[in-house]
């Protein structure tokens, strides 16, 4: 690869921090870090907190630290991604692969990362917890979860549990202004604090829009971050929401299906929107509150195992029959 | 749920179309017209007869067999001008314009417009079918509701018959031996004859009397009682949606040798458009989503006891919610999600393609991949700075997910000019 294409790089990529001292807006985390680099005693970790504020570039940065630059093909760490690979077998057998045989050189253990482990099932992590003690003397396991409380006391008890703040403003554009500095983008700060908005203090998000941005501009305004932000978000869940609301039920079902099962958008992350936009729908106040209950509810059921799909048809039905405020 | 045979079997080819030969070569000649740009004396053609004779399966055969984009349009798409437009329009004026593949446009259930008193559906089809520079391709069970008169005159009138006996026969027998099942003529020809002429569902009663075995014997064949299976669910549905308590409603479903499943979506797709007061519809949708509930926990801690719950509140829930009819005949049909699936099955593959190569580099799942990254690099590679390319490079896309990331940016600008149309008219 040319010099020129590796400065082309997927910013989230190429910014990613390389050590604990490029890692923002978690000191707390990053000095208890390095403690533990120092002394050389790794625990089982926990790291928990909302996505896009460095949990996955932090244990990264940790083992990298730890075991010099070629942590991943010296064969000292591996991540595994427990929302692609549900089933414990494939966990267990990924794991056994890795943690069988023990490092040659400086350090007699291994690390295991694995991300958004709260997307395994409670019977998954039991087992999971078994794992980790079958292999805990050649394999310390690092985990990552937005909710801590999604993951069982047995593990949480087992692991050092580590909490990620929110990113603040100052930090992301910081960052930003850093990215824009290295990159040769010229950038105003209403274009960055549009940004921040935008990205509800996650990082990667902030550092997309960077991208996008400069991919059409190398001087970046807040109309800039305007036309990135509604090729992106193209306002989909407010637009079902006002089919609904129109009485196009069948419609808002529609697009409802297209967002699930074509596009792939996870149910959660659906939910999540609705709620955003139903505060800023036209309707009662009244009616707001009864279908913030009912939202309640379906995220509930969801959670429960019902299928989001249907639980979601019965929202907008609910929808579908109020009358604008 | 295994592959449907009338999917597995549906002709690749024109000469595999069975039965109606003048139309089938009717339709081939006139569709070579178009292809050698000829000025047409009607632009668009229109397929009608019973169902299960082979029109839609004729029209994707020939795009196969050609290499077109065959974009189907369903009458539940009709509701109003402007997302028909959105649908049609485009895709009919984009023509060959950008190099992109051909397209023919199939119109799905042509008279169900007519039904629905849906003027505007009408005469957008009809300016649609005058300034079309694909070809449209209509296609109806009953075609002679004067509503749409103005649609006839200017379409190629085609007509499909039921199906003789003989090439049903064929058919069937040529299914046998590539599914390797053992079946007597005898069993074949009883399938032929509760069909109708309607190769479709004779499949679909062969399929269901097959259960998975290879070898097929005559007492099977009681298992479909009187009726086909296609048609036991549209007879559940009517008692569904037109008795007054939960009893009878409940007992709609018995005897019914059909996935519970697969009732429920049959139910749940059709419950819209059978329940059109919004508030009879909260009703029926909230008994469903109850139902689901009790079905996810019956799957998930086995308690299978718990079932004899969800199939009352699932049937019953969504007769007594039904206290407003709709006003005239609502045919059944089939259930739209299960439509979806089929028809995006290309494009759901590609985004799983897409958000596995995204993932792989990023560290990250490829859900997060598909709602948080692929959005931002669709946008960064539609743009021509050089950034897009090398991204492109980075991820190793194929040319093909690479057109489709930056198809997001067209269809957008489209939008866009689109809308731009509008105000300028407004």
């Amino acid at each position: 690869m040319s010099l020129k294409e590796v400065s082309m790089l997927p910013w989230v990529e190429k910014y990613r921090p390389k050590s604990l001292d490029e890692v923002v807006g978690q000191e707390e985390v990053v000095s208890s870090l390095k403690n533990i680099l120092h002394t050389k005693a790794v625990p089982h970790m926990l790291f928990a907190g909302p996505p896009g504020v460095g949990k996955t570039a932090t244990a990264h940065a940790f083992a990298r630290d730890l075991f010099g630059p070629n942590y991943i093909d010296d064969g000292y760490f591996l991540e595994i991604n427990a929302s692609d690979e549900r089933g414990i077998q494939t966990i267990r057998e990924k794991v056994k692969m890795f943690a069988r045989q023990i490092p040659m050189g400086e350090y007699s253990f291994k690390i295991l990362f694995l991300d958004e482990s709260d997307q395994l099932t409670d019977d998954a992590q039991h087992a999971f917890r078994r794992v980790m003690e079958q292999f805990s003397v050649t394999c310390r396991f690092i985990l990552a979860a937005n909710y801590s409380n999604r993951i069982i006391e047995p593990i949480q008890s087992r692991c050092a549990v580590f909490r990620f703040k929110p990113l603040g403003k100052v930090h992301v554009i910081q960052y930003l202004k850093w990215i824009s500095d290295n990159e040769g983008l010229e950038a105003d700060d209403q274009a960055y604090e549009v940004i921040y908005d935008f990205s509800e203090g996650d990082m990667r998000k902030a550092i997309n829009i960077l991208q996008a941005c400069a991919s059409i501009s190398r001087r970046i305004e807040e109309k800039t971050v305007y036309e990135v932000m509604g090729y992106v978000s193209r306002g989909e869940v407010r637009r079902i929401l006002e089919l609904a609301l129109s009485g196009k039920f069948t419609d808002a079902r529609d697009d409802v299906r297209r967002l699930l099962y074509v596009q792939g958008i996870m149910p959660s992350d659906l939910v999540s929107a609705i709620y955003r936009e139903l505060f800023y729908i036209d309707l009662d106040e009244e009616d707001k509150l009864e279908l913030l209950d009912l939202l309640g509810e379906v995220d509930y059921r969801i959670s429960e195992g019902a299928t989001p799909e249907v639980q979601l048809m019965a929202f907008l039905a609910r929808l579908a029959a109020k009358k604008r405020a | 749920m295994t592959e449907l045979w009338v999917e597995k079997y549906r002709p690749k080819r024109v000469a595999e179309v069975v039965g109606n030969r003048e139309s089938v070569e009717a339709f081939t000649k006139w569709m070579k017209q178009w292809e050698l740009g000829r000025l047409l004396e009607k632009k668009a053609v229109l397929l009608y007869g019973p169902a299960g004779v082979g029109k839609t399966s004729l029209v994707l055969a020939y795009g196969k067999e050609h290499g077109y984009d065959v974009v189907e349009v369903n009458a539940s798409d009709w509701r109003d001008e402007a997302r028909m437009k959105a649908i049609v329009g485009e895709s009919s004026l984009q023509a060959t314009l950008d190099g992109s593949t051909k397209k023919i446009i199939l119109v799905d259930e042509v008279d169900g417009i007519a039904g629905r008193e849906d003027a505007g559906g009408i005469a957008a089809l009809n300016r649609i079918i005058t300034e079309a520079r694909v070809p449209i391709v209509l296609v109806a069970n009953n075609p002679w509701d004067p509503k749409l008169a103005s649609i006839r005159e200017k379409c190629l009138m085609l007509e499909f018959r039921r199906l003789k006996k003989a090439e049903m026969m064929k058919r069937l027998k040529e299914i046998a031996e590539a599914e390797g099942i053992k079946v007597s003529d005898a069993v074949l020809e009883k399938l032929v004859e509760r069909s109708e002429g309607d190769l479709r569902s004779a499949i679909n009663d062969f399929q269901a009397i097959t259960g998975g075995r290879k070898i097929v014997e005559e007492h099977a064949l009681e298992a479909l009682g009187s009726r086909n299976r296609v048609r036991e669910i549209f007879d559940a549905l009517r008692m569904i949606f037109n008795v007054k308590s939960i009893r009878a409603a409940r007992a709609a479903l018995e005897g019914l040798e059909v996935d519970l499943d697969i009732v429920y979506t049959w139910i749940l797709d059709n419950t819209p458009e059978q329940i059109p007061d919004p508030m009879d519809l909260v009703d029926a949708l909230e008994a469903l989503a109850k139902a689901d509930l009790i079905l996810a926990r019956v799957n998930k801690k086995q308690e299978w006891r718990l079932i004899r719950y969800a199939i009352p509140i699932m049937t019953g829930g969504v007769a007594i919610a039904r206290r407003h009819k709709p006003s005239g005949f609502v045919k059944f049909s089939f259930p739209s999600r299960i439509r979806l699936l089929q028809s995006t099955s290309a494009e759901r593959e590609l985004r799983k393609s897409i958000a596995q190569k995204i993932a792989a580099k990023l560290h990250l799942s490829t859900s997060k991949a598909l709602s948080q990254m692929l959005p931002y690099i669709s946008f960064m590679v539609s743009n021509d700075s050089g950034m897009g390319e090398a991204i492109a490079r980075f991820f190793e896309f194929t040319e093909s997910e690479l057109n489709y990331l930056r198809g997001g940016k067209a269809e957008e600008a489209q939008a866009h000019r689109r809308a731009g149309r509008r105000r300028r008219k407004g």
